[in-house]
């Protein structure tokens, strides 16, 4: 399969690694968001347990996402520049 | 290159490559039923609620109706693909991606439903400002959140190859593939990564949809409400959301297969499983609601027998036995005996299903608080035109990103239905040699002992 591109590669890869980007931030911005309201519940002393008990199940998971979408942007990519 | 996959695949990409009149007229349409929801969501923020008809005591309506039943049809694609992809089941490869498109999609249009139901959007503020884990309403917009987002990967990755093939053939949108195929070449390293990252993402969104559909019950059995507090509700809940996701999904898989020509894709044979499946979990949400139902009813509970009593044969019972005839009575038999007719019976069950599934999420949100614990007279509920409105609209709105997907990418995976043809017979042959008596296994490990 050949790569016909008629883009500037340099700009295709800029919009590539802002897109992994967007997924570091999306993902970065819910795992803030949750520490917030850990921070939120502890100082209020609101049930701090419950955050806790919930985040320690959900940063994880979002944590895993983000790994998956940054080995496969790190491997489809890399693998195409060492060509 | 010229590939003689790419023209063996041809009808795959003509739905991308070309435009008939029935995709304007289709549009068309549904922008029609879009700008009605518009009119009525413009029409509720500029009033506030007092145009719907939700009030005290009945203050979820149609909107959380909607919002349960979207979710629960999410369930179509990851957990559907996810299994399927799993288990090997090679009749999946037509169908994997009209699955995980709708997953994406009605998660989209479901969490749209609790900001209309929130009447002022701003209020969503206050959950990022001052949520508290202590409410079963954040667990909600966390695992919904997480769901959203592995199923989007879910979508993206196995999607990669394809659009690759859409960057060196399709003549147009040459910057949006090419950015999107993020410079796929099919080599080695790179099948690997792919193949790796799928198979993550098929192990890890099966426990995130159970997840999901689990939370949005907790939402009721977490409260004391008569019929709302069950220990059952989350499986009953995960069945039902499986159940019509199946259907959604077969509903899907017809209007397209008329739309673009893909009886060659989607044969009798794939609806027939389809069919099989929906009848099996048809059979599961009965059991489920006989065992709600009964337990409620021995109980005696007087304020969850004027609950059950206004289902059974109070204001409420036409949608109740409604629901039992659609979500029941029609599939089992209309799939019970698939000889002849396969995908007219099919069809038929799964528009039954799914008007049955919106009528089971309805009747579950709403008679209770009709009836709730609290001193309240009883409450009636009247959607007025402007829920019916968002209803419509939020329907339209689904069906129009589902076509609107299918001009921009292909709606049936082509590298997986290449793969099936190159390397999944071969496959298939020595998985089943391996499975029968007088072949024999490769020592894979540890040679089982008898006890």
């Amino acid at each position: 399969m050949s790569r016909v591109t008629g883009a500037p590669d340099r700009m295709v890869r800029a919009l590539q690694w802002a897109m992994a980007g967007l997924a570091v931030l999306f993902i970065g911005g819910i795992v803030v968001w949750i520490i917030h309201l850990i921070r939120t519940a502890w100082q209020l002393q609101d049930v701090p347990s419950a955050s806790i008990g919930i985040s320690l199940v959900a940063i994880p998971v979002f944590l895993t996402l983000l790994g998956v979408i940054l080995y496969v942007f790190v491997g489809l990519l890399g693998d195409r520049g060492g060509r | 290159m010229a590939d003689p996959a790419d023209t063996r695949d041809a009808a795959l990409l003509f739905p991308i490559e070309l435009t008939g009149r029935g995709f304007y007229v289709t549009v068309g349409l549904l922008s029609l039923l879009i700008l009605w929801g518009a009119i009525a969501y413009w029409t509720q923020f500029d009033e506030g609620l007092g145009v719907t008809g939700l009030h005290q005591p009945v203050s979820w309506g149609f909107y959380v109706t909607n919002f349960v039943f979207f979710i629960g049809i999410s369930h179509a694609g990851t957990l559907i693909s996810a299994i399927l992809r799993l288990s090997k089941a090679e009749w999946r490869r037509p169908i994997t991606r009209m699955a995980e498109v709708i997953t994406v999609m009605v998660l989209f249009i479901g969490a749209g439903q609790i900001l209309i139901d929130l009447g002022r959007p701003d209020r969503m503020m206050n959950i990022i400002r001052y949520g508290r884990y202590q409410s079963p309403l954040l667990w909600d917009a966390t695992s919904i959140s997480a769901y959203l987002t592995a199923s989007i990967v879910y979508l993206y990755i196995p999607m990669i190859p394809d659009i690759a093939i859409l960057r060196d053939r399709v003549g147009k949108r040459k910057l949006l593939y090419t950015v999107l195929a993020l410079g796929w070449q099919g080599t080695e390293h790179q099948q690997k990564v792919l193949n790796r990252a799928i198979a993550i993402m098929a192990v890890l969104v099966i426990p995130i949809a159970v997840s999901v559909h689990s939370v949005v019950s907790f939402v009721f059995s977490m409260t004391l409400q008569p019929m709302w507090r069950s220990t059952i509700f989350g499986p009953y809940f995960v069945v039902g959301a499986i159940f019509s996701g199946i259907a959604a999904l077969i509903v899907a898989m017809l209007v397209f297969r008329k739309a673009y020509g893909l009886h060659g894709y989607l044969k009798p044979i794939h609806f027939r499983y389809l069919g099989q499946l929906l009848l099996v979990m048809s059979l599961l949400w009965f059991y489920f609601t006989f065992a709600e139902y009964l337990t409620a009813y021995y109980g005696n509970e007087p304020e969850e027998m004027h609950v059950f009593w206004a289902k059974f044969s109070g204001p409420f019972w036409p949608f109740f036995w409604g629901m039992v005839l659609t979500n029941f009575v029609i599939p089992v038999l209309c799939l019970v005996r698939l000889g002849r007719r396969t995908i007219g019976k099919v069809l038929i069950a799964s528009l039954s299903v799914t008007v049955g599934m919106w009528l089971e999420r309805f009747i579950i949100v709403v008679p209770t608080l009709s009836n709730p614990r609290l001193p309240f007279g009883e409450g009636i509920y009247f959607p007025t035109w402007v829920e019916w409105g968002e209803l419509a609209g939020s329907f339209a709105l689904f069906a129009l990103f589902f076509v609107l997907f299918t001009k921009l990418f292909p709606v049936i995976s082509i590298w997986e239905i290449r793969e099936g043809r190159e390397v999944g017979l071969k496959e298939v042959e020595e998985r089943l040699l391996t499975y029968l008596p007088d072949t024999a296994e490769p020592r894979l490990a540890e040679p089982e002992r008898g006890w």
